[in-house]
């Protein structure tokens, strides 16, 4: 176990120096000039040599790959003298556009994109079990082709159109919930819900149509399982069969929900720019706009960060509901 | 004469779904005694399954059963949840024509026999249970029980498999067992092994086996009695010899005639004689007439004549080779032809 675990760190640790490679060389074959925004306007040649090369950004993809992996161990210095800008370690880069180091930002980001993922992943379990399981008990009745509706319109449609939908509904028509804003949970958890609602049923509905379709397949399956027929003829009581049978339910849920991490991760970048949200997406999308590197790239590995642990406490999960893989 | 295991008393299961009742057995009757072997026969849809089923109180969700069924001196039909519970698994056990889907994915062998055990004894341990499980799969015949104990369903063969499901059946010394199709799944040789240790293990409990089977040559060669269903309802019930050698049923000679055998020489007289199918399909049970199921697709309907169409036939006593054995075939005939009679 312990191997295993270990074995999986040095990957992951592998596959995020990968990541930021390819997403440092992407970024400088895309032929913008960071210091173009950043030498305001007009703009001569030598000035924005000269903070081009105050920005590191005049060298090479890979000495800056180079630089960036340094920078996580023992910090970056940027410019000299009184310019001269500390990013101390673990450095994921310096946003000149915001003058703050990544990390700062990813820290002051994080709480909104977490309360919005973790929230949106509960609800959706939730609701996407839910439904399946009661579809499935009453298999051809109301609540089945309601959430089989539900499902082929949660599959089909687009995350910002529903974002869109429920904010024009809930927000603007009804007046219900507020349209934008972040409040932190510690400050007062009752607002932080209520200003969570909106972004959560839009991230939330379009995954729990998924959860949906495989707790009703599966649950279906299962009730018809010979081996719970079985079950029951060598004595076991209706709730004992049942406990089995939430367990072969449970195994292909938790591994689609491993998958999910990144999708949750992807859909709350358009749930925080349509509810106006300042988290990670939002400021990667910035960083994007603004061709600011280090936070394209401190975002970018930070969120395969969150999703290589994601999948790393799925794989780590999944041998205690399903034994046969312990001895993989 | 001891009391019999098994008892069936006029029974009947009939099944509702959209609207629509149908009887899908009808009027079984059945008396089995310790350390003897009935085996059911018929082809799919017969009812044969739903009797196993029905006799355990494991009907599919819309089935209902009525008449008497005693295991063990334990009315089943009457009985309560609590009192079922205490029956399946102790009194009367199954074993699953697939054995992969009837164990589950989830649990290793020995947690599946350790289950069996600790559902009826709670007062027996883990680790005892999972002895137990070691010694039973050690029974029934399979290599290193001690590492086979923790391996898991899908890591056994097709034989390995059943065996397990037997042992599985048989630790807590079940009265009954309801063996439904359990060879079906497996190629011939490995049939013939696991008919073997379903025999001798039966010799050594004393119990009594429900062989449900479409196979004439396992019911052959494993059963003392033969029921013979079709459409639910008993065509013929006898000895094996009698079944074998003086089929009262046209049904019956009919599946007789469609089973290869290899103690007779396919070569008479310098002509081959060809293995002959039944015409036609198993009516539908839904839109049973008054008359014999049997009777579209039997070549004598011809010779009775309307009575066939008419009137369902009742069982009747016929003529037993066995001292003491009873012989009954629900046909309007008195006496089949001759072989020879019937294919011309």
């Amino acid at each position: 176990m312990i191997v295993y675990v270990a074995r999986r760190m040095v990957t992951a640790v592998f596959m995020l120096l990968s990541i930021a490679f390819v997403t440092i060389c992407l970024f400088f074959g895309a032929s913008k000039d960071p210091a173009r925004a950043m030498c305001g306007k007009p703009c001569p040649p030598e000035t924005r040599a000269k903070v081009s090369a105050y920005m590191q950004t005049d060298q090479s993809a890979v000495w800056q790959y180079v630089e960036f992996v340094k920078g996580l161990f023992v910090g970056r210095t940027y410019g000299t003298g009184a310019q001269q800008v500390h990013c101390p370690a673990p450095c994921f880069g310096y946003s000149f556009p915001n003058r703050s180091d990544v990390t700062t930002l990813i820290a002051e980001r994080l709480p909104v994109t977490l309360s919005l993922a973790l929230g949106a992943a509960i609800l959706c379990l939730v609701v996407g079990i839910g439904l399946g399981a009661l579809s499935a008990i009453r298999k051809g009745g109301i609540v089945d082709r309601f959430s089989t509706g539900f499902a082929m319109f949660g599959l089909s449609v687009p995350t910002f159109l529903v974002g869109l939908l429920v904010l024009q509904v809930f927000g603007f028509m009804l007046n219900a919930l507020p349209y934008s804003g972040f409040v932190s949970f510690s400050e007062s958890p009752a607002d932080w819900a209520w200003h969570l609602i909106g972004p959560w049923m839009v991230l939330s509905f379009i995954l729990a149509a998924g959860y949906v379709r495989v707790t009703r397949t599966q649950l279906l399956n299962e009730l018809s399982a010979d081996h719970l027929v079985a079950m029951t003829a060598r004595g076991a009581s209706n709730r004992q069969v049942n406990r089995h049978a939430v367990r072969g339910v449970m195994v292909p849920v938790a591994a689609m929900f491993a998958l999910d991490v990144t999708a949750l991760l992807g859909g709350s970048v358009i749930a925080e720019k349509v509810f106006s949200l300042h988290g990670l997406g939002d400021l990667l999308l910035s960083g994007v706009n603004e061709s600011d590197l280090s936070i394209v790239v401190g975002v970018t590995l930070f969120s395969a960060f969150l999703i290589i642990v994601g999948n790393l406490v799925a794989d780590l999960l999944m041998p205690l509901l399903d034994p046969r893989i312990r001895r993989a | 004469m001891p009391d019999p295991v098994l008892q069936v008393e006029d029974l009947c299961v009939s099944f509702t779904g959209g609207g629509v009742t149908a009887d899908i057995v009808r009027d079984l009757s059945v008396t089995l005694y310790g350390g003897r072997t009935l085996a059911v026969v018929g082809e799919s849809g017969s009812g044969k399954t739903i009797t196993g089923r029905a006799i355990m109180r494991l009907l599919p969700r819309g089935a209902s059963a009525r008449g008497r069924i005693v295991v063990a001196g334990r009315e089943m039909l009457s009985a309560d949840e609590r009192e079922l519970r205490r029956a399946r698994g102790s009194d009367v056990a199954m074993v699953f024509q697939d054995s992969m889907s009837a164990l589950s994915p989830y649990l290793d062998i020995g947690a599946h026999i350790a289950q069996a055990i600790r559902l009826h004894n709670p007062s027996v341990t883990r680790r005892a249970a999972r002895a137990r499980a070691v010694e039973m799969l050690d029974r029934v015949g399979i290599p290193e029980p001690a590492d086979a104990v923790r391996r898991f369903p899908h890591e056994f063969s097709g034989g390995m498999r059943q065996r397990a499901v037997i042992a599985m059946a048989l630790v807590n010394r079940p009265a009954l067992l309801i063996a439904d199709e359990p060879t079906t799944a497996l190629d011939v040789t490995v049939q013939a092994q696991i008919l073997a240790l379903l025999r001798e293990l039966q010799r050594e409990y004393g119990m009594a086996m429900l062989l449900i089977s479409h196979d004439f040559g396992v019911v052959g060669s494993a059963a003392d009695e033969v029921l013979v269903m079709y459409a639910g309802r008993q065509a013929e019930y006898g000895s094996l010899r009698d079944i074998f050698d003086q089929p009262a049923h046209p049904y019956t000679a009919g599946l007789r005639a469609a089973t290869p055998r290899l103690d007779v020489r396919r070569e008479i007289g310098g002509e081959r004689t060809r293995l002959r199918a039944i015409p036609g399909a198993p009516t539908s049970l839904r839109d049973a007439g008054p008359g014999c199921a049997f009777a579209p697709r039997c070549g004598l309907a011809d010779q009775v004549g309307e009575r066939c169409v008419v009137e369902a036939p009742l069982p009747t006593v016929r003529p037993t080779s066995e001292v003491g054995g009873l012989h009954l075939a629900a046909c309007h005939l008195d006496r089949l032809p001759a072989p020879q009679e019937v294919a011309s």
